[in-house]
């Protein structure tokens, strides 16, 4: 670095720094180079997400299943399934924007490439949040196929599942672009998994049903958007959709919203610190 | 581009303290200095990256506080650190970029194909920047920068770290720029590069502008455009045991048509001078000419040393 590197900087991002990602022609634009970075090397991102959650399907559904006996009526790799669905599509969002967020503002610099052209912050950030969409969809479709293939999926309604996946890659690509906007070392974007993303895998109905945890952890989980994919999730894989679920669709609608609304201050501060 | 007591700070840090200049159309202009100057300040607040803390900025004729959309659509930015997106490759490198600034696809690859052949990248097209050398990478930056047809192309430090063929392939590109209208705007610690490339600079240092002009012009203003250099020879030589440095500042007193400025350096002295043959005959006829002695044309270089006491480049 240069000694022109400023000592101090005032970094808080303040209240007009906040906006809406913006939905334009320059953010599908950057929809479309994340779509082509990714279109190299799909095969092994897809089955590098695949493996993690089949490992646990196979480790805790065979191995686990055989002393547990049934869960809400379902075997226990039918319980598991559908919200593995959920947590790949969290885990394929949250990698790729927490690392490679990190690596275009600060390794590779391609974001500070971007701001040379007219492509405003708030377009930058709403191409990632789309491009995070589609990766939900996609991760989570594919793992999704899979059950399908071995039996898993009971009814057609779990079609349903993809537009809820697409809601999900929004409500965790916020946080993602807000940590790797936020994260001034490397190392503390692990602290985003580990105090995070790891605790929402373990406590939001993947394993284990949250409503035996006792009214206080159950009502703690409400407030987990996890919880409430997984909800979803299972309701339309196997076919038990009831009018309830649309409680869970309008929780994660809102979650929606508010991760949309998250990143870009502090987007556009990071933006500002590497120019 | 016109620039009026344009300041940066950062806290108590004043990385520009009030600098002023105009660039015409068409024009190649140096911000010549060294690191720590404000160089990249001024150019950042230039590409609308960071804005003034005071004073006004004007470019393409556009206000920069104002204008920020306008002004990036019809600039091409160059940026000092590597940037280029290593998950796409060359070519797709300039298509998106073009895309980016709104471009229909078909004519972004159009000129994505031009620039890499016009930056001698053709065979480089599908591969990723991991893949291209140093020189490459910086060609393929500068390719980009070029892709919505800008009318100013602002360039921060532009063959850092480039070996010479690498860099003279660079400024050949870079000259062909400039005789095609294109307004060129650079940061450069290398006098060469300065003296070559600009029709006018000014020379930086602790954020504000310590001299400028044409390059030969501001050294002979400032300088006389000769030196004549002393040395006694030998190691140590140059000690002040004989009182030479007094005689010589005594002569230099008496001589001020003659003598613009005398230096001390580390093996003699200079004095510079606007007629270089002709003080070292005086030189001679009071016995002050040493056994060493050499007149040559005096440069950036050596105005940057005697105004700041410091070396453009670290060595």
């Amino acid at each position: 670095m240069s000694v022109e590197a400023p000592l101090e900087r005032d970094d808080r991002p303040r209240l007009q720094d906040w906006a809406w990602p913006r939905p334009t022609r320059g953010a599908l634009m950057v929809w479309l180079r994340d779509w082509t970075a990714w279109r190299k090397f799909y095969v092994s991102s897809l089955l590098a997400h695949f493996g993690e959650p089949v490992l646990s399907l196979l480790a805790l559904g065979l191995g686990l299943g055989l002393y547990v006996t049934r869960i809400q009526g379902m075997s226990f790799v039918e319980f598991m399934g559908p919200g593995l669905v959920a947590s790949t599509a969290m885990n394929a969002v949250s990698f790729d924007l927490v690392w490679g967020g990190y690596d275009r503002l600060h390794w590779t610099r391609a974001y500070d490439a971007m701001m040379a052209s007219p492509l405003a912050p708030e377009e930058i950030a709403a191409g990632e949040l789309l491009w995070q969409a589609t990766r939900a969809v996609l991760y989570g479709g594919f793992f999704l196929l899979v059950l399908a293939v071995f039996g898993l999926v009971r009814s057609w309604t779990a079609l349903g599942v993809l537009p809820v996946l697409a809601l999900t890659g929004v409500v965790f690509g916020g946080p993602a672009l807000a940590v790797a906007s936020l994260a001034r070392a490397e190392e503390q974007l692990s602290y985003y998994f580990s105090l995070v993303i790891q605790p929402m895998f373990l406590f939001s109905g993947i394993f284990f049903p949250v409503e035996r945890l006792g009214p206080v952890l159950r009502t703690a989980a409400e407030f987990l958007p996890l919880y409430h994919v997984v909800r979803l999730s299972r309701a339309l894989v196997t076919g038990a959709w009831r009018p309830e679920m649309a409680w869970s669709l309008l929780v994660l609608a809102t979650f929606a919203a508010l991760a949309a609304l998250l990143p870009v201050g502090f987007f556009r501060k990071a933006l500002e610190r590497i120019a | 581009m016109e620039a009026r007591d344009l300041v940066k700070r950062y806290g108590d840090l004043v990385a520009v303290a009030g600098v002023g200049f105009e660039v015409a159309r068409g024009e190649c202009f140096g911000f010549l200095g060294p690191n720590g100057a404000g160089k990249s300040t001024t150019i950042r607040m230039i590409t609308c990256r960071i804005p003034p803390t005071a004073g006004e900025l004007r470019v393409l004729g556009l206000d920069v506080r104002r204008r920020v959309p306008a002004i990036k659509a019809r600039m091409g930015v160059v940026s000092q650190e590597d940037n280029l997106d290593q998950g796409l490759t060359s070519f797709e490198n300039l298509v998106l970029h073009g895309l980016y600034y709104g471009l229909g696809r078909g004519e972004a690859e159009r000129r994505a194909r031009e620039l890499l052949d016009f930056m001698a990248l053709g065979e480089k097209a599908e591969a990723r920047p991991q893949y291209l050398s140093g020189g490459q990478r910086r060609r393929l930056a500068i390719a980009r920068a070029l892709v919505n047809e800008p009318e100013l192309l602002v360039l921060d430090e532009p063959t850092t770290g480039l070996d010479p063929q690498a860099r003279i392939l660079v400024w050949e590109r870079l000259a062909e720029l400039r005789d095609r209208g294109v307004t060129l705007v650079l940061t450069t610690h290398y006098m060469e590069e300065a003296t070559r490339l600009s029709d006018r600079l000014v020379l930086m240092d602790h954020g504000r502008i310590i001299a400028g002009g044409r390059a030969q012009a501001l050294v002979r203003r400032e300088l006389g455009g000769e030196v004549v250099e002393l040395s006694e020879g030998g190691a140590g030589a140059g000690g002040e045991g004989d009182g030479l440095g007094a005689r010589l500042a005594d002569f230099a007193a008496r001589h001020d048509r003659l003598v613009r400025r005398l230096e001390r350096t580390r093996r003699g002295w200079q004095l510079f001078t606007p007629a270089g043959e002709e003080l070292l005959r005086v030189l001679e006829a009071e016995g002050l000419r040493t056994r060493h002695h050499r007149v040559r044309e005096a440069d950036l270089e050596d105005l940057f040393l005697t105004m700041t006491g410091r070396e453009l480049e670290e060595r």
